[in-house]
C-alpha cells in the first residue's frame, strides 16, 4: 500500500506542476500587459516610471470611443436577431418526424467548422456584387450569420432535457399549444436562451477577421480598431485599453455565478 | 347523469391492436380500476379517453357529449401522471392554480379554491414550495389536488402509487379512497397491481391483450373469475382441469384429466351447470384448502385428497405449501391464525390430507394446456 | 414504419408544416448570407482581377496562379504550421485535461474557470501581449540578459517559432476543453476493474484511459486544426513576411491595393476543399474507430 501512497503522492505533486506550469503560461503575457501600461515609455522599452497618462489618453481618444460603442451596437443587434432565430430554428426542429431535419442540422454544421476567414471574404465579396455599401448594416449581418448557428446548438442542447411530458400535463390542465408555451415552456428554457444569447454577444465583441471583411470606410469595431492601432505602432494606449478589457472580463466573470445562480 | 361510456373503443397501431372494441359503461361517482399486466392496453385505454390518443374506432362519451375528437385541453377529464409531471419552475401554489389561471378566473376565487383543495390533499404548509423540495408523496398529493381543481367530471390516475415505497402505498391509498368520498367524482385507476385494484375499486376490468377478460365486483372477480387469466392474474390459484362425469340438480363431479385417480365433487347451486362429458377447469383458491394430518372428522362436506408435502415458504402471516397430490401439485395457504406452541408443525415430505368445500370451487369453462397448475407449479418447487 | 390513423396523420402533418414555418427565417438568411456568398466566391474565382473592381470577364488565370509555387508553399506552410500546432495543443492540453478531470469536483470548475478566463479576453489583445513579452526589448530577453544567460536580446519575433507559440497560446483551450469533457465522464470503475484485474496504473492509462479519450482528441483536433488553417492575424502580427500563412494571402488579395479577388476567391476555394476532405476523412476515420471501439 505504500507504494500505492507514494504513486499518489507523486501524482498529486505532478498535478501541481502541470497545473501552475499552464497558469503561468496563460496569465505571463496578460500580466506584462497590465503591468505595461502603467509604463511611462512612448515605446516598448524598460520600465520608465509608473504613471496614469495612457489612461487619460484613452479617454479623451474619439475614435476609440466611437469603435467601442460600434462593438457594443453590432453585439447587441446581432444578439437579439440570431437568438431570436436561433429559438425558432431549434424549436422547429424538435419534431422527431420531420424530413428535412438531418438536412437542416448539416447546414447548421457548416458555419461553425468553416475557417472565419472564409466567411469574412465571401460575406465581402457578396455586398460588392450586390452593389451594397459596407458599412455597419453589413457588419451585422455578417455577425448574425456567424452567430446563429451557435445560438441554435446551445438552445438545442436545453431543448433536449426538456421533460415532454409537461406538455401532456398543461394540456390535461386546460392549456392549448400557445398557452402551454408560454407559460411552461418558455420559462424552463429560458435560462438556455440567455447561455445562448451569452454566448453570441461575446462571439460577436470579440470578432476580428469576420467584422474586418464586412466594414466599410470609416466604421470601426473595438478588435478592427485595436488591430490598426497596432499596426500603425501606436501601442501605448493599447495597453491601458487591454487592461481596462481585461478588467472588465474578470468583473463580468466573477459576478455571472451569482447571476446565474439567481436565474436557476 | 354524466356516466363515462365506452362504444366498440379500438386502437391499432400498425399491425398491432392495443385495444380491441371496448364497450364498457362507468356510472358517475364510481371508483373503477383497469388491472393487467403491462402490455394490456389499459394504459392506451387511459390515454384515449385523457385525450392523448385517438381511437382508430369507436367513440367516447360523458353523458351525451362525443369526447373522441376533443383535444385533451378541452375534455371534462383530467389525468394524475405515473410521475405526476409538475411543472418545476412554478411553486405548490402555482401549480395547482394552473388550470384556473389558464381559464383565466379571478384573482380571489383561485386564492379561496387553492385553499380548498391544500386542505383537502394536507399540504397547506408547503404551499411557498417548489416540487423539487417535495417527497415523492407529497408530489402526488400536489398532483392530485392540481387535477381536482379544475373540477373534472373523470379523473384518471395511471399507476399514481407505482414511484411510493409499501407503507406510503397503502397509506395513500387510503387516501386516494377519502378524497374520492369528499370529492363524490368518477375515478378511473390503472395499475398492474392486483391487490390495490381489489382494495380500492368499487367495480374493476380486468385487461388482457386490449380486452376484457373479466369486469365486475372485486369480489366476484376474485371468487368467481370468468377466465383461466382472470384466474390466474388476480391472487394464486390451483387450476385443475377436468372432465364432467355427472350431473345431478345441484352437484357436479369432474374427473381430473391427468390423473383418473381423483374425483372432486362441485356444489353448483350458485352456478352454470356444465354438461356431461364436458372439459372445464376448476379455479381452486389456496386460501380455501386445509392442510392436515389429520383428515376432517365430517368426511362428507369436504371433497379430500392425500399428499405429500413438496415444499413451504414461510410468509409471516400464511405458509405457502406445494404439496404434491397423485401427478397434481396443490398450492395451500395456511393462515397463521394462533401461534401454535405446542403442535409440530408440518414438515417436508410430510404425508398430509388437503380438503375444501365443495362450494369453495369455481368452473370456468374454458381450458387451456398451458395455464394448467401443476406443470407451472412444479417449475417453482425447490428441491430439499 | 408506423403506421397512423388519419386523426394522427393530419396531426403529423400539422407538426411538420409548424416545423417548416419555424425553421425558414434560417433557412432563407442562411441561403442569402453563406450559402451564396459562396456560390459568389467561386463565380470570382473565373473571372478576371482589376485594380479595385473585379471585371466580369472569364480568365482561368487565377487558378493557374493559385497553383503556381508561391501559392501552394504558402498552402504547405500553413498545413505544416497548423499540423505542428495540433500536435503540440494535444501534448499539452491532454495532461491539463486529465489534471482537472481528476481533481475534485469543487476544484474542477475553478480549474476550468482560471483557463477560461484569457480566453475571454479578446484575442487580439493576447497575441498584442505576446509581442510585447517576446519582444528584443521585453520582458523575456530582458529577464535572460539579467540572468546572464544571453549576451544580447534574441530575436523571437517574427520567426515561426513566435507564430507556433502564439498559435498553440490562442487554441489551447479549444482543445483542452474537449478533452476535458469526456475525460469527466469517464467511467472510473472500468478503470477499477481493470486495475482489478491486475494491470497497473500505467497499462490501465493505455489500454482503457487512452482508447476512451481518442473522442475528446478528435473533437479538440477538429477545433484547433481548421482554424489554425485559415489563421490571418497571428502570424500577420508576429511572424515574418516571407512565411505567409494561406489567409494573409488572401486578405492582402482582397483588402490592399493592387486587389486581385479572383485569386483570394481561388486560394479560399482551395482551403474550403482543404477543410471539406480534412473533415469527410476524420469523419470516417472516426466512424471506423468507434465500430471497432464497441
Amino acid at each position: 500500500m505504500t507504494y500505492r501512497s507514494k504513486l499518489k503522492q507523486f501524482f498529486d505533486g505532478f498535478n501541481v506542476v502541470i497545473f501552475t506550469l499552464i497558469l503561468l503560461f496563460l496569465y505571463i503575457p496578460i500580466l506584462i500587459l497590465i503591468i505595461y501600461s502603467f509604463n511611462d515609455t512612448k515605446i516598448i522599452a524598460g520600465w520608465k516610471g509608473f504613471t496614469f497618462k495612457y489612461y487619460q489618453l484613452l479617454w479623451e481618444n474619439e475614435n476609440l470611443k466611437n469603435a467601442f460603442w460600434n462593438s457594443l451596437t453590432v453585439a447587441t443587434v446581432s444578439t437579439i436577431i440570431s437568438t431570436a432565430l436561433g429559438l425558432l430554428t431549434a424549436l422547429g426542429l424538435e419534431n422527431k418526424y420531420f424530413k428535412a431535419k438531418k438536412l437542416i442540422q448539416g447546414i447548421i454544421f457548416l458555419p461553425l467548422v468553416m475557417p472565419d476567414i472564409l466567411m469574412g471574404v465571401s460575406i465581402a465579396m457578396l455586398f460588392s456584387f450586390l452593389r451594397f455599401p459596407m458599412g455597419k448594416m453589413t457588419v451585422i449581418i455578417a455577425h448574425i450569420t456567424f452567430c446563429v448557428s451557435y445560438t441554435i446548438i446551445v438552445i438545442q442542447s436545453r431543448l433536449q432535457g426538456f421533460d415532454h411530458s409537461l406538455q401532456e400535463a398543461a394540456m390535461d390542465l386546460g392549456a392549448n399549444k400557445s398557452q402551454f408555451f408560454w407559460k411552461v415552456k418558455f420559462p424552463i428554457i429560458l435560462p438556455g436562451i440567455l447561455a445562448a444569447a451569452l454566448l453570441a454577444f461575446t462571439l460577436s465583441l470579440d470578432d476580428f477577421i469576420i467584422t474586418f471583411f464586412s466594414t466599410g470606410r470609416g466604421f470601426n469595431t473595438l478588435p478592427v480598431y485595436v488591430e490598426s492601432a497596432i499596426r500603425r505602432g501606436s501601442v501605448t494606449t493599447i495597453n491601458a485599453l487591454s487592461t481596462i478589457m481585461i478588467m472588465i472580463t474578470l468583473f463580468i466573470t466573477f459576478i455571472s455565478k451569482p447571476i446565474r445562480k439567481m436565474l436557476i | 347523469m354524466e356516466d363515462l361510456r365506452l362504444v366498440n373503443v379500438t386502437k391499432k397501431f400498425d399491425n398491432f391492436i392495443a385495444v380491441d372494441s371496448i364497450n364498457l359503461e362507468i356510472k358517475q361517482g364510481e371508483f373503477f380500476s383497469f388491472l393487467g399486466p403491462s402490455g394490456c392496453g389499459k394504459t392506451t385505454l387511459l390515454r384515449m379517453i385523457a385525450g392523448f390518443e385517438t381511437p382508430t374506432e369507436g367513440k367516447i362519451f360523458i353523458g351525451d357529449t362525443d369526447i373522441s375528437k376533443l383535444p385533451p385541453y378541452k375534455r371534462p377529464v383530467n389525468t394524475i401522471f405515473q410521475n405526476y409531471s409538475l411543472f418545476p419552475h412554478m411553486d405548490i401554489y402555482n401549480n395547482i392554480a394552473f388550470g384556473l389561471k389558464v381559464k383565466k378566473v379571478h384573482k380571489s376565487e383561485i386564492e379561496d379554491r387553492v385553499q380548498q383543495m391544500l386542505k383537502l390533499v394536507k399540504m397547506g404548509d408547503h404551499v411557498n414550495k417548489f416540487p423539487q423540495q417535495l417527497s415523492g408523496g407529497q408530489r402526488q398529493r400536489i398532483a392530485i389536488a392540481r387535477a381536482l381543481i379544475n373540477e373534472p367530471k373523470v379523473l384518471l390516475l395511471d399507476e399514481p402509487l407505482a414511484a411510493l415505497d409499501l407503507k406510503l402505498r397503502q397509506h395513500m391509498l387510503i387516501e386516494l379512497m377519502n378524497i374520492h368520498d369528499a370529492v363524490g367524482i368518477t375515478f378511473l385507476y390503472v395499475t398492474h397491481d392486483q391487490s390495490e385494484a381489489l382494495n380500492i375499486a368499487d367495480r374493476l376490468a380486468i385487461m388482457n391483450k386490449g380486452s376484457f377478460a373479466q369486469v365486475g365486483l372485486p369480489d366476484d372477480v376474485y371468487e368467481r373469475p370468468e377466465t383461466i387469466f382472470a384466474a390466474y392474474f388476480v391472487g394464486d390459484t390451483n387450476l385443475i382441469e377436468g372432465r364432467v362425469i355427472k350431473v345431478e340438480e345441484d352437484y357436479a363431479t369432474i374427473i381430473s384429466q391427468t390423473d383418473s385417480e381423483h374425483e372432486i365433487e362441485i356444489d353448483t347451486t350458485y352456478h352454470r351447470q356444465p354438461n356431461l362429458d364436458d372439459v372445464v377447469t376448476l379455479s381452486l383458491r389456496p386460501e380455501k384448502i386445509a392442510i392436515s394430518r389429520k383428515p376432517p372428522k365430517k368426511k362428507d362436506d369436504f371433497n379430500i385428497v392425500e399428499g405429500v408435502i413438496e415444499d413451504i415458504l414461510y410468509g409471516g402471516t400464511h405458509t405457502q405449501y406445494i404439496v404434491r397430490v397423485g401427478s397434481h401439485f396443490f398450492r395451500v395457504f395456511q393462515q397463521h391464525k394462533k401461534v401454535y406452541i405446542d403442535e409440530l408443525s408440518l414438515d417436508w415430505e410430510e404425508p398430509v390430507y388437503l380438503y375444501w368445500h365443495d362450494t369453495d370451487t369455481h368452473i370456468i369453462f374454458e381450458t387451456d394446456k398451458n395455464r394448467v397448475n401443476s406443470e407451472n407449479i412444479m417449475k417453482t418447487v425447490r428441491r430439499k | 414504419m408506423e403506421r397512423f390513423t388519419d386523426n394522427e396523420v393530419a396531426k403529423i402533418e400539422k407538426e411538420n408544416r409548424s416545423s417548416w414555418f419555424l425553421t425558414t427565417p434560417f433557412l432563407i438568411w442562411i441561403t442569402f448570407f453563406f450559402l451564396i456568398p459562396y456560390l459568389i466566391v467561386i463565380f470570382y474565382s473565373v473571372l478576371t482581377p482589376g485594380v479595385y473592381d473585379i471585371k466580369f470577364v472569364f480568365s482561368l488565370e487565377s487558378w493557374s496562379s493559385a497553383f503556381s509555387a508561391t501559392y501552394l508553399d504558402s498552402i504547405t506552410h500553413s498545413l505544416v504550421m497548423s499540423l505542428l500546432t495540433t500536435i503540440i495543443t494535444i501534448l499539452i492540453g491532454f495532461p491539463v485535461a486529465y489534471v482537472i478531470a481528476n481533481a475534485s469536483k469543487k476544484r474542477q470548475n475553478l480549474y476550468l474557470i482560471l483557463i477560461i478566463i484569457p480566453f475571454w479576453t479578446n484575442f487580439i489583445i493576447r497575441i498584442f501581449s505576446w509581442k510585447i513579452f517576446l519582444s528584443s526589448q521585453g520582458l523575456l530577453n530582458n529577464l535572460l540578459i539579467y540572468f546572464g544567460l544571453i549576451d544580447e536580446p534574441l530575436t523571437l519575433l517574427r520567426t515561426n517559432g513566435a507564430v507556433l507559440l502564439v498559435m498553440v497560446y490562442v487554441y489551447l483551450p479549444y482543445m483542452i476543453l474537449p478533452i476535458y469533457s469526456v475525460l469527466e465522464k469517464f467511467n472510473y470503475s472500468l478503470l477499477e476493474a481493470s486495475m482489478d484485474l491486475g494491470a497497473n496504473e500505467i497499462k490501465s492509462f493505455f489500454k482503457v484511459t487512452l482508447p476512451l479519450s481518442l473522442e475528446g482528441i478528435f473533437a479538440g483536433s477538429i477545433l484547433v486544426f481548421i482554424p489554425a488553417l485559415g489563421t490571418y492575424i497571428i502570424p500577420q502580427l508576429v511572424g515574418h513576411q516571407s512565411s505567409a500563412f494561406v489567409g494573409q494571402l488572401i486578405t492582402f488579395k482582397v483588402k490592399s491595393i493592387p486587389r486581385n479577388w479572383p485569386l483570394a476567391s481561388a486560394l479560399s476555394f482551395i482551403l474550403l476543399i482543404l477543410v471539406a476532405v480534412l473533415l469527410l476523412t476524420g469523419y470516417n476515420y472516426y466512424k471506423n474507430i468507434s465500430r471497432s471501439k464497441s
